[in-house]
């Protein structure tokens, strides 16, 4: 897989954040895997894995959109974009992620007391094993939109000056799976 | 401001944003925005900072994230990587291709085998067309076979992955419409399979009709005959019927002697193939076919068999332990994708093909994708809430239903649709967005009305929708000018085989997908065969 590379700090965190998020993945299978052979061999479910990847799965939606946002992965459609000549393209481009930064204030504007007093509260999921999920999860999902927003216009920053782009689908799918 | 200029404006605003390659959340997420401001005004909506209807937004998407089903996204993704980077798929072809390769249009027929595996065991495409254009391509084309033919095999038959039970597309159905996925796959289980066998009945009938199409290779030295084959073959099954039946039955002792069965009886519940009764039949079948094996079979042929069939233990494997955690009552979805990931690294570790680069590879990957899928749903989620919120769903729904038009008029426009933006969107998109318009709609329909022949209880008509939808997206994977199928190969193919060219092979298999597609409209009680 090729990979964008990092041009500015925001860059460096969401590909460190990637890096340990994508592990998160592995993990979910395995906690699944001990509560599988726990609940059918030993007949002694857990309480706490279903919780456990519901909360790290969490985690892994949210910040694996600000790795593709880096990556300049989120599905878009090309198809009068790459037809526009390049300072076309700049203008669509500055509209996108103006936009985009205004959904972000947007949902920090509707979310930011709930998610303030769900972390200061501590709440919880109300189930058996009952963890934090509440208190962390909504903090954590206005906190990633910012940091996508603020990757979005990083991204832009960054593309400026580049040549008109036109998106050669089979390359990016070779990029992907051809090692 | 009134719902149908609302309406109006949001379709413009959203054709006018992906127009100008804002990516499809994103755009989804700030026309939800948009539609709140309509319908509320700036002055409740930005009255208090922190609150106020703009919540809809972040609780939409908290809400998908605690969603325990969304989990077998991630999880069937990153199985998908995983047989991609094994060499699972290259054995099973080679296995496949010993056993047909004396047939008319063997490899074509074994491509279109080998992606129907394929695609019970995992619910993604991509991977699988990218590996079949990799492997089974250049083979066909080093044979002479027909380019068309070629492609188009690999490309319909690799897009299978989301028709076949388990399949992504359905997951997101079912989480959108909440219905039962269980049921989904189910429903979608004989459709997905009439598919496939009307690609291998059209590949057979096409060489058979004009051979120079499917050269045949120059048997190996000591290659057997085709009886030969089939006798070996049949040792094959024998060898391979011990053991599973072997594992089943200690199961099934397992469940009996540690009172599982017992308690789910108590509890109305069936675990399948635990009774007594079936106990003894599995010790039969076991008994049995190690008998035939032993006694009909010289070791030769034993040796043989095996020596050929090896490389369709593991998928089969893999699907066993996806299909049947499912419907064996032992999971649910998640945890059935969960344990196809154990198989497949099971798998890859017992093959030696484990390591650290595989799996750092894999894990990267499935992070990427899952971030790709899981924001355009964010988006179209909130997309959803707020233009429900406004009345947007009703308000559609009451405009199709109450102008009185026919009922199977209304579905097939709806299809047209589907095959319009199929051509240039991505399915998730689809079905994130167009699905809370259209299912109300459908549902709403006099259900006696649906389909010409035969009708299905009302309960079943999202479900049927569903897999209609499937199989819909099935012919968008390779619509030109966007089919993703056509770039997956592409990516692989070479470089002489140009764009068009692929999209010419497609045609033939896009009329069977719309032959399929009709069968399915004409008699919906296709769905209902297995639930």
């Amino acid at each position: 897989m090729v990979e964008h590379e990092a041009k500015s700090w925001i860059d460096y965190v969401s590909l460190a954040i990637s890096r340990v998020a994508m592990l998160l993945v592995a993990a979910i299978v395995a906690i699944m895997f001990f509560e599988v052979v726990m609940r059918y061999v030993f007949e002694r479910p857990t309480l706490w894995v279903n919780e456990m990847s519901l909360w790290l799965a969490g985690m892994v939606y949210l910040l694996a959109g600000l790795y593709v946002m880096q990556q300049r992965g989120h599905i878009r459609i090309f198809i009068l974009y790459d037809l526009a000549p390049r300072w076309l393209q700049r203008v669509f481009d500055l509209i996108s992620t103006v936009l985009i930064c205004l959904f972000a204030a947007a949902v920090v504007w509707g979310g930011f007391t709930e998610a303030w007093q769900k972390m200061m509260r501590w709440e919880t999921f109300g189930t058996a094993w009952d963890p934090p999920i509440p208190a962390t999860m909504k903090p954590l999902l206005l906190v990633t939109v910012v940091l996508v927003a603020i990757q979005a216009v990083a991204n832009l920053v960054a593309d400026w000056g580049q040549e008109k782009q036109v998106h050669d689908l089979a390359q990016e799918v070779a990029d992907e799976h051809v090692d | 401001m009134d719902i149908g200029t609302l309406s109006l404006i949001l379709l413009v605003a959203m054709l006018a944003l992906l127009a100008i390659g804002m990516p499809l959340g994103f755009a989804s997420g700030i026309l939800a925005v948009a539609v709140l401001l309509m319908k509320f005004g700036p002055g409740l909506l930005f009255r208090d900072f922190g609150t106020g209807p703009l919540n809809i937004l972040a609780q939409r998407m908290y809400a998908l994230m605690t969603d325990y089903v969304i989990i077998s996204v991630p999880l069937f993704i990153f199985m998908a990587s995983l047989l991609e980077r094994s060499g699972i798929a290259r054995d099973m072809y080679s296995s496949l291709n010993m056993w047909l390769s004396r047939a008319r249009g063997g490899i074509a027929i074994v491509t279109a085998i080998m992606a129907i595996i394929m695609a019970a065991m995992s619910g993604i495409i991509g991977g699988e067309v990218v590996l079949l254009g990799l492997i089974a391509l250049p083979q066909m084309l080093r044979l002479g076979y027909n380019q068309n033919l070629a492609i188009g095999t690999i490309c319909a038959s690799g897009s299978l992955g989301t028709m076949i039970p388990p399949s992504i597309v359905l997951i997101i159905y079912g989480l959108v419409t909440e219905s039962s996925i269980k049921n989904l796959f189910t429903a979608a289980f004989l459709p997905g399979f009439m598919l496939a066998s009307f690609f291998i009945i059209y590949i057979i009938i096409r060489t058979q009709l004009r051979p120079e199409e499917a050269p045949l290779p120059e048997p190996a030295d000591d290659e057997p005959g085709m009886n030969e084959k089939l006798l070996l073959f049949v040792a094959l099954l024998a060898t391979l019927a011990v053991p599973a039946a072997g594992l089943l039955l200690v199961r099934g002792l397992f469940l009996q002697l540690t009172g599982q069965v017992a308690e789910a009886t108590a509890d109305g519940n069936v675990i399948a193939l635990s009774s007594w009764g079936q106990i003894g039949w599995l010790a039969a079948i076991a008994i049995g076919s190690g008998a035939l094996r032993q006694l009909v079979f010289n070791a030769e042929q034993r040796r043989r068999s095996w020596e050929m069939g090896k490389g369709l233990v593991p998928p089969f494997l893999v699907v066993g332990v996806v299909l049947g955690s499912i419907y064996g009552g032992i999971t649910g979805i998640t945890e059935a994708a969960g344990m196809g990931v154990v198989a497949v690294l099971a798998i890859t570790v017992w093959r030696g093909e484990m390591s650290l680069d595989l799996l750092r590879e894999s894990l990267m990957r499935t992070f990427k994708s899952t971030g790709t899928i899981l924001w355009v749903t964010f988006g179209a989620t909130a997309l959803a809430g707020a233009y429900t919120i406004a009345g947007g769903p009703n308000y559609v729904a009451n405009l199709i239903v109450g102008a009185d038009l026919p009922t199977m008029g209304v579905i097939l426009t709806m299809m047209v649709i589907f095959l319009v933006l199929g051509a240039f969107m991505d399915w998730v998109g689809i079905v994130l967005l167009v699905m809370p318009v259209f299912l109300p709609i459908v549902t709403r329909l006099p259900v006696e009305e649906i389909g010409w022949i035969g009708v299905i209880p009302a309960s079943l008509v999202p479900i049927w929708f569903g897999v209609v939808f499937c199989m819909n997206m099935q012919v968008s994977f390779l619509s030109p000018p966007f089919g993703p199928a056509a770039f997956y190969l592409k990516s692989v193919a070479p470089p002489e085989i140009s764009l068009t060219d692929i999209f010419r092979g497609f045609l033939p298999f896009i009329a069977i997908q719309l032959l399929a597609l009709s069968i399915l409209l004409i008699y919906p009680g296709l769905v209902t065969v297995f639930l």
